[in-house]
């Protein structure tokens, strides 16, 4: 199974950086994230996952390191969140990090925002400074 | 032909005090988002909180015009990128965000039916309406439709929101929030 990497973008795509290892089962999504059409962008990263657990059913460590995303990307956010939940419900392995700026002043927006995504995904997240 | 008299550019230029810090009517593409999201970065950089706060309601409000605005412009890509107006200015505690664009009338009731109740919810109330609003399917576009939520969070206050009618058809809708420095 081909690993996904992808650079991020601070220019006109705003795309955020994406490092997902098959041989290692860490999947790691950092830097910014408010593209426009995030369908387009997250589905191959949906499909992946669910390759993954289908074929190579080994554990999975998903470090989410976001600096910043938009409403429509918190969307596909929780769709990853429901991907692992159902994994870890049929016996998969699963640890989620959410990695936070510790140099950040005021992080409490983020941190509600992290308490949401478990809030509604009944899944927990680990929260860590970066 | 006289170019100049088809827009009053002075009374354009004085609608605005000198708290303003940026005017833009045009289409919202990439290339604005880009630019202006770079301007609050960098300008407004000196209360990192703040400007934070401003960024992110910025991409939301935007984003919001550029898929649902009823003026379209159509780009070199033959791409349909809605058309409105982000001014931001500077007051002594609060930085201020006003966008304005025009909205088919049919679409207005819903829009001001949503802003009313999430001017009238507390925060936790709100944060429990953004988790029901992001558990429905993505928006056609593929929003997320909780922008205007997420937005009344960040900021911390209501949203002042205003509707102008403009004919049969369309309306002017108008929202401002502030952010506290």
């Amino acid at each position: 199974m081909e690993n996904i990497l992808i650079k991020g973008d601070h220019g006109t795509n705003f795309i955020p950086t994406v490092d997902f290892n098959a041989e290692t089962g860490i999947c790691e999504l950092g830097g910014e994230s408010y593209l426009e059409d995030t369908i387009e962008f997250y589905t191959p990263l949906f499909k992946w996952l669910q390759e993954y657990i289908v074929n190579v059913k080994k554990p999975i460590t998903f470090n989410f390191k976001l600096r910043y995303f938009n409403t429509s990307s918190s969307k596909c956010i929780i769709d990853i969140l429901h991907i692992l939940r159902k994994y870890q419900e049929e016996g998969g392995e699963i640890k989620v990090n959410w990695y936070y700026d510790s140099e950040e002043e005021d992080i409490d927006d983020e941190l509600e925002e992290i308490e949401d995504f478990m809030v509604e995904t009944n899944l927990k997240i680990n929260l860590l400074p970066n | 032909m006289n170019y100049s008299k088809q827009v009053n550019i002075l009374d354009y230029h004085s609608s605005f005090d000198q708290d303003t810090r940026i005017s833009y009517k045009g289409p919202i593409d990439e290339k604005i988002l880009q630019a202006i999201g770079t301007y609050i970065e960098g300008v407004l950089n000196k209360n990192q909180k703040a400007s934070k706060k401003v960024f992110k309601i910025f991409i939301e409000l935007a984003q919001n015009i550029s898929y649902y605005s009823a003026e379209k412009n159509t780009m070199k890509n033959n791409k349909e990128i809605g058309v409105g107006m982000v001014i931001i200015s500077e007051a002594e505690d609060t930085y201020n965000f006003m966008t304005g664009n025009l909205v088919k009338n049919d679409d207005i009731v819903s829009i001001i039916e949503k802003s009313e109740i999430i001017n009238s919810l507390d925060r936790e109330e709100l944060r429990e309406y953004k988790r029901e609003q992001r558990k429905l399917p993505h928006s056609q576009k593929g929003g997320a439709n909780i922008g205007l939520i997420q937005v009344a969070l960040t900021s911390s206050h209501p949203l002042d929101i205003e509707v102008i009618p403009v004919d049969d058809d369309l309306s002017f809708f108008s929202i401002a929030v502030k952010i506290d420095k």
